[in-house]
């Protein structure tokens, strides 16, 4: 026990003694946990808020196919689709997409009956007035009693009174969001009488959902049910971080760190191998000098674990992840600011772990290996 | 003796970590009551996608997408990235088309 | 502690172009409190047998008794013991530890024994004292002369209580004056009662008084054996 406490004290003044070596490798190697461990972190944070905010999505959505490609739905279809046992309501969505020329973004225009009206304290929203996501607010520089123009099929300049900005925190939901009455969307966008963007279909048994999407594909052949397993299943593989390109984004430093650690952590110093060569010939053991490497890697790499980790959580979860947004965010004009709910599961720090710490030690013990099991006359010759 | 020196900055960091987690499982509480409101706003606006990358159709509204997305919105459209390679297809379209 | 080589021989890289016969049937055997060196030109073959005679390398063929035991075919793990307990090096280049203190480098070989810390810093500032290098205790040893350094590396070999002190050209970087002085800590150290061993070609060190014999050398063989 004190042998090992002794080696233990050995290889830590080992460490002190090529300091910069060691704080390049530590700073090196914890700026690659932090990366890994930011892009974990937010991918998955995102995939949970997504399970749990799309939960409450509709259970079923129905597009029309036509000549293959998504066109108007014709309102009767509300009819066919209640008729079906276990349907609580159908009713039609009115929404579309609205590229805005003078900020180079794209808003998702959205219509709402007075009747489920979202905004508590506002009963109603007049004909000429929007409601508008933080993001169409910050280009735009919109604020409440400004006017948000739009231009209309015929090529008319249209004026909306922002009545409202939803607020950051619903940013992830709402963030280029420009919602309008229902009578105004049709109108602005001339969709036909008797017809909607789409159905939205509420369910009241949950376990039978497939069976009803399976019914209305049966009784209108032309509709394409979408139900919100398969919502949530997209969303489940859309941040699965090993299909993640973002993580490709950082394979080059991913490399150039392995370059760096191998050539530093790998190969020993002529030095290095004297300091085995002298320890073995005063009586140190093989065991005893792979020992001392090992409690090396192993302090080093966990450092650089905790030291990674920590930081990648602050950035995630405390700063909103600032360095991987401007990454993520791509051609996306609007891109909502990622306050998310802080969730981790162990297992993911153990993954982290297990790619991180792992590889490191092995890399570092195997050379010292070689060296520690040769001849000390022979170490210290060369 | 350096151990200590060593295993106070791990224990710390450790600690830290720690907090850290524990400081999100109460936020995670906190925020859980937040999303909770923002579930109503998904049933009032009848919304099926999260507002994240709003270039492309496919990446506004995974959910809602065609098949033959990447590009649609002209031929020579350029494949948005990062997006577009995060953004998979969705379940739905995978699905065998039954014939009736 | 008794060391007796029986026809040992040494071979470097056997088989290929490179090979070397570096030792080349040498018999030899060293008494308790003895002050042996082994002389002669550079590439002669005395590291290779010094280093056969400390258990630091094995030889390719023949045997090596310590104590009336074959040690050449034994476990590594045995011979480290044997280092551990039996031996003290003094190396050419003195091979201590830059960036770590005097007194930190003599603890070295003390480290693997399973000593307690009271006990080794008891052993160390004995040996220190014994060296007259207490007060470099703290100090690094890149801070140190070269003759305190050769200080800290008798220190360092004699710090186990070894029975077998062995020292590869010991004077080779010391001037005449730092020359004697190893000589006369050698005295010191047979006076104890251990055996030393002394691969050298200075004629300061094999023409010595405190010398009991010389072991001539060359190209691997031993040409003859005087006082
Ligand atoms: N590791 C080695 N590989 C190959 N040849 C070696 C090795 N070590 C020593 N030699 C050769 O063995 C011979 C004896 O070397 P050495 O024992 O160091 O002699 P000395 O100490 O008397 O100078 C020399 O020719 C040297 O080049
Ligand atoms: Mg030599």
């Amino acid at each position: 026990m004190r042998r090992h406490l002794f080696i233990l004290e050995f290889a830590l003044s080992g460490l002190c003694r090529r300091r910069y070596k060691n704080l390049a490798l530590l700073v090196a190697y914890s700026l690659l946990i932090f990366i890994i461990s930011s892009i974990l972190f937010l991918t998955h944070a995102l995939k949970r808020e997504a399970e749990l905010l799309l939960q409450s999505s509709p259970e079923i959505t129905v597009q029309r196919l036509m000549a293959g490609r998504h066109a108007l739905v014709p309102v009767d279809w509300v009819d066919t689709i209640v008729s079906i046992p276990g349907v609580i309501d159908a009713s039609p969505r009115y929404w579309g997409y609205y590229y805005d020329p003078f900020t180079g973004a794209n808003f998702t225009v959205l219509g709402v009956r007075s009747s489920e009206f979202p905004l508590k304290g506002r009963e109603d929203l007049d004909p000429e007035d929007c409601l508008i996501g933080s993001g169409v607010s910050e280009t735009g520089l919109l604020r409440t009693g400004d006017s948000l123009v739009m231009v209309d099929p015929e090529g008319i300049a249209r004026p909306f009174r922002v009545a409202g900005v939803f607020s950051t925190s619903s940013s992830i939901l709402t963030n280029d969001l420009v919602v309008l009455k229902e009578e105004t969307i049709k109108r602005f966008f001339q969709i036909p009488e008797g017809y909607a963007v789409d159905l939205v279909v509420r369910v009241a048994n949950p376990s039978e959902i497939d069976t009803i999407a399976k019914k209305i594909k049966e009784k209108i052949p032309s509709s394409r049910p979408i139900t919100r397993t398969e919502i949530l299943r997209t969303y489940e593989s859309l941040f699965d971080w090993r299909s993640g390109m973002v993580l490709s984004m950082f394979i080059g430093a991913l490399l150039a760190f392995f370059i760096f650690a191998w050539d530093k952590a790998t190969g020993l110093s002529a030095e290095e191998r004297r300091e085995i060569g002298v320890l073995k010939a005063i009586g140190w053991d093989s065991s005893d000098i792979m020992e001392m490497k090992f409690w090396e890697g192993l302090v080093l790499s966990s450092l650089a674990y905790l030291t990674g980790t920590i930081t990648g959580f602050v950035h995630v979860f405390m700063l909103g992840a600032p360095l991987l947004e401007s990454a993520l965010k791509g051609w996306s004009v609007l891109f909502p600011s990622l306050k998310l709910r802080p969730v981790i599961e162990v297992y993911q720090l153990m993954v982290l772990l297990f790619l991180t710490v792992v590889p490191y030690m092995a890399a570092t013990i195997a050379p010292s290996w070689k060296a520690a099991m040769t001849d000390p006359e022979e170490v210290i010759r060369s | 003796m350096k151990y200590r020196r060593f295993l106070i900055l791990l224990i710390t960091e450790s600690l830290i970590l720690l907090g850290l987690l524990l400081w999100g499982h109460y936020r995670g509480q906190t925020e859980f009551v937040r999303l909770t409101g923002l579930k109503d706003l998904v049933t009032s606006l009848m919304l099926t996608d999260l507002s994240i990358w709003t270039e492309a159709r496919y990446t506004r509204h995974p959910s809602q997408t065609d098949l033959f997305s990447a590009f649609q919105d002209c031929p020579g459209c350029l494949e948005h990235f990062p997006s577009g390679s995060i953004v998979s297809v969705p379940p739905h379209l995978r699905r065998p088309e039954e014939i009736p | 502690m008794a060391i007796v080589l029986e026809d040992v021989t040494k071979i470097y890289n056997p088989g290929q172009p490179n090979e070397v016969h570096a030792v080349k049937g040498v018999s030899l055997r060293i008494g308790k409190n003895e002050v042996v060196i082994l002389k002669g030109p550079s590439g002669s073959g005395k590291t290779s047998l010094l280093s056969i005679i400390g258990c630091m390398s094995r030889p390719t063929s023949g045997r090596v008794l310590v104590n009336g035991r074959d040690v050449a075919k034994l476990p590594e793990r045995f011979l480290t013991e044997i280092r551990r307990q039996r031996c003290g090096f003094i190396f050419q280049q003195f091979n201590l530890l830059r960036g770590i203190t005097v007194k930190e480098n003599i603890m070295l070989p003390l480290y693997p024994a399973g000593v307690s810390l009271g006990e080794i810093k008891r052993r160390t500032e004995e040996v220190m004292d014994l060296l007259q290098i207490s007060h470099r205790a703290n100090f690094r040893v890149e801070q140190l002369s070269g003759g305190e350094q050769q200080r800290v590396a008798i220190a360092r070999a004699l710090v186990n209580d070894p029975e077998i002190v062995l020292a590869d050209e010991p004077t080779a970087h010391l001037d005449t004056h730092l020359s004697e002085e190893f000589l006369r800590m050698i005295s010191e150290i047979k006076g104890a009662g251990k055996t030393v061993v002394i691969a050298t070609h200075d004629p300061l060190v094999y023409e010595s008084s405190l010398v009991d014999r010389v072991i001539h050398m060359r190209d691997g063989i031993i040409l003859e054996e005087g006082q």
